[in-house]
């Protein structure tokens, strides 16, 4: 009986751990790629977009480079007139959507008047909002003339295409939506993959798009995974299940160095448009007193915090731009790390008798390790004879808004390379972060170079505007940068090809098996 | 019988309107604002009017009392609200992932009942054996160990180790055991602990006694006899570990990446996706006290002393 039971038992055990083919194959078939992201690229019907731009379904008039400079995608080429007031872009030849029918100007310009027609509308991926403001705040007119794509604008914008690159020119076959501007059915793009299947927040299944423009691409079927715990994320990599891990925090900084040291992956490291900025409260003390927040600012080890904290994922802060927006990005400015000078500063200014409060945000700490830097910023600041305290909140926009804050660690991102946007939306006198995160910064100097810089159509004029505002904004100190951070992806050594932008795209259309 | 039924299912609507009112207060008076935290999902500050436009759509510029009145209108009516993520039924959503929740919930049941009745009636057999010495450590051991730690040996040994089974994600037949043995495991060791305290009650009584004095087989005494006297407790506690399955087993559907109502409550909750949220607490409050309700009404088919009270 005892035996009978125990060969039962060994039986069951067997078929389980043998798979009861559930189990992936080792090796897959030719033609096949598997993917996990911690997030659904594909937001559905209801999303203006319905899919990342990461996928490969649909593509847009201009995207980014990896220097956020706008490169061509679907526009080939474009020229300004009119001192910044009219842009025209000129379209790639021989374009087709996935339903097989012409690229035309007039399908490019249906797309942006059914953008305009929608907006405000939320986005899993990049809300038709502020993004829609920077792209076409200032946009009186679209229109087809002559095979090509024509913007009129009511004032001059100098970096147009920056401001479009990515979701804000988005390009899908008009067949593909609704009179209300909703989705008819799946997405209909020129990409080179259309989206066969999707089960929501677990895989997309992508097929390569025989009417693709730069050819069939190399896999034929690309699953993408939805894993959003990183340790799982890892666990099917190393389990052979996926072949790489995509897309914005796909692993997180702790997860590099243990996966780069396995020689079976290949890791990628780009620069990404994302920042970690500490905010002043400077509407009330200690730290309206500037000396104050040049001691907080010296007292600041930015190369620890990048190098053993970030894990080598992030680069130390220095100009409010990062290096990935070019030649916009301020060269030669330095940050210093001076403790003994912050407790001289601190010393002739008065050390606060209460401690200043250090803000994160609960929700951040999960993808960065903010609690670990919160308590070295505490440290930081207490030798330079600033008591301070850490406080983790979920809602830190009520937090601030109350003024019940001194300091606040969070990251910023740009969705493409609108550089205004980060000047206008957080720091202009009016700028609403200011107003009603009570920062407390005024500055008018400040405020009329960002609104040159905006109207200036001379690139090496607008080149140098950019410059004085970042090391205004480095004297004045309402924000500091603390560390550009990378974004670490990774693929099986048997994967090709792979490339990120600064926004987290991968151009799946480029991945390839190496032989 | 009936009597307890109909009582029950007074308590049962008071319950629920109780629970309905909690679910939206707390919900709803979290700090933040969700509108705000929607559109910045793409990591862009929204404008101010992108903001008011959404909250005016979302129906939080009206007083809470008319957006609760509203709210429970609706779910009388089966309409629990549109996502305000995604804009996609909230019903739907829910119906959309309880069938991988179900199918956990069944399965790690399976395990801990299996598990916990097989080695209760082993160590009631031959208590002083090694064998059930060996089953009352691990039981407490397993007790102390939360179920994120068995998940990850179990992902590190039998998924990434041995690749004999997926890490997780509902890919197959055989994805649903690792994160069931992991739930079974944590359910066992409870209900084990229950049912031997129990079984070693009941078999010390005199009738099982008697039984083994007038000859009836030791195995038939206990499983029979003594068995049925000590389920109550075992079958209570079952009910209750089944209500936590149903509610989905959060932290195990993340560990494993399954797509049941935990994972969606979690994702929902990062993304102040409040129709969500407040959904999933109903399903799952509704769902425990049903089940707990049925186990009483299990318990008192079973037990006349219960009836009569």
């Amino acid at each position: 009986m005892r035996r009978r039971a125990t060969i039962l038992l060994a039986v069951l055990l067997g078929t389980i751990l043998t798979g009861c083919g559930g189990r992936e194959p080792a090796g897959r078939e030719d033609g096949r790629l598997i993917l996990a992201a911690p997030r659904d690229l594909v937001a559905g019907p209801r999303d203006p977009y319905y899919t990342h731009q990461t996928l490969g379904v649909w593509e847009p008039l201009v995207t980014v480079d990896d220097r956020l400079r706008p490169v061509p995608a679907l526009a080939v080429s474009w020229a300004s007139a009119e001192r910044g007031r009219r842009w025209t872009f000129a379209l790639r030849d021989g374009v087709r959507f996935s339903d097989g029918t012409a690229l035309t100007a007039e399908s490019v310009v249906a797309g942006i008047k059914r953008f305009l027609r929608i907006a405000p509308r939320q986005s899993a991926f990049f809300s038709l909002d502020a993004g829609m403001e920077g792209a076409y705040g200032k946009v009186a007119d679209v229109r087809a003339e002559g095979g090509k794509v024509t913007f009129v604008l009511d004032e001059p914008v100098a970096d147009l295409p920056g401001r479009l690159a990515g979701f804000s020119s988005m390009v899908q076959s008009p067949a593909a939506f609704t009179a209300s501007g909703d989705f008819a059915g799946k997405p209909v793009g020129t990409g080179p993959y259309t989206l066969v299947d999707w089960v929501k927040g677990q895989r997309a299944v992508l097929a390569a798009n025989p009417h693709h423009h730069g050819g069939a691409p190399a896999y034929e079927t690309v699953e993408v995974r939805v894993i959003p715990d990183a340790n799982a994320r890892v666990a099917a990599l190393r389990a052979g299940e996926v072949d790489g891990l995509i897309d914005k925090g796909a692993l997180l900084p702790g997860q590099v160095a243990a996966v780069a040291g396995d020689g079976g992956f290949r890791v990628v490291r780009s620069p990404s448009v994302l920042t970690h900025y500490l905010t002043f409260n400077a509407s009330r003390g200690p730290f309206s007193d500037a000396r104050l927040r040049e001691a907080a600012d010296l007292a600041i080890d930015r190369r620890s915090i990048a190098g053993t904290l970030l894990a080598g994922t992030a680069t130390a802060g220095a100009g409010f731009l990062s290096p990935v927006f070019g030649d916009l990005a301020v060269p030669g400015l330095a940050t210093a790390y001076d403790p003994v000078r912050a407790r001289e500063l601190v010393a002739a200014a008065g050390a606060p008798a209460e401690p200043v409060t250090i803000l994160i945000s609960s929700a951040e700490t999960g993808q960065f390790p903010y609690t670990d830097i919160a308590e070295v910023l505490r440290a930081a600041l207490e030798q330079a004879g600033l008591p301070a305290k850490v406080t983790v909140a979920e809602a830190t926009k009520a937090v601030m808004e109350a003024g019940d804050y001194d300091l606040f660690l969070s990251a910023y991102s740009v969705p493409n390379g609108d550089a205004d946007y980060l000047f206008r939306r957080f720091l202009r006198s009016d700028a609403s972060w200011n107003v009603e995160r009570g920062l407390g910064y005024r500055n008018p100097a400040f405020d009329e170079l960002v609104d040159r810089a905006a109207a200036e159509t001379d690139r090496a004029a607008r080149r140098d505007l950019y410059h004085r505002i970042q090391r205004l904004l480095a004297a004045d100190r309402p924000m500091i940068p603390l560390a550009y951070q990378d974004n670490p992806i990774v693929t099986t050594g048997k994967v090709g090809g792979v490339r990120q932008n600064a926004a987290y795209v991968v151009d799946l259309g480029k991945l390839a098996p190496v032989r | 019988m009936t009597g307890v039924v109909l009582r029950r299912g007074t308590e049962l609507l008071f319950t629920l309107l109780t629970l309905s009112v909690l679910v939206f207060l707390l919900t709803s008076l979290a700090p933040g604002d969700p509108a705000e935290e929607i559109l910045r999902r793409g990591g862009v500050q929204p404008t101010a009017a992108g903001v008011v436009a959404l909250r005016a759509e979302f129906g939080l510029d009206q007083p809470l009392f008319t957006r609760y009145l509203r709210w429970l209108s609706g779910v009388l009516r089966g309409d629990l609200g549109r996502s305000w993520a995604d804009r996609s039924p909230v019903i739907g959503e829910l119906l959309a992932r309880l069938p991988a929740t179900l199918r956990l919930a069944g399965a790690a049941a399976l395990v801990a009942v299996v598990l916990s009745g097989v080695a209760a009636v082993r160590v009631a057999l031959r208590p002083r054996a090694p064998g059930s010495r060996a089953i009352a450590l691990v039981t407490v051991a397993m007790a102390g160990v939360p179920p994120y730690v068995v998940g990850i040996v179990l992902i590190g040994v039998v998924a990434v180790g041995l690749r004999a089974l997926p890490t997780g994600g509902d890919v197959g037949p055989g994805a649903v055991v690792l994160p069931a043995l992991t739930l079974g495991l944590a359910g066992a060791a409870t209900l084990l602990r229950l049912l031997r305290a129990d079984l070693a009650g009941s078999s010390r009584l005199p009738f099982v006694k008697l039984a083994t004095a007038k000859g009836l087989r030791r195995r038939r005494t206990v499983m029979v006899h003594a068995l049925r006297l000590a389920a109550p407790n075992a079958l209570t506690a079952a009910g209750m570990v089944l209500a936590e399955l149903l509610a989905g087993a959060v932290v195990v559907e993340t560990l494993f990446s399954w797509p049941g109502v935990g994972q969606l409550a979690v994702t929902a909750i990062r993304q102040r996706d409040l129709p969500i949220v407040q959904a999933y607490v109903l399903v799952a409050g509704v769902a425990t006290v049903l089940v707990l309700a049925l186990t009483e009404l299990c318990l008192a088919a079973c037990d006349p002393r219960v009836r009569r009270r």
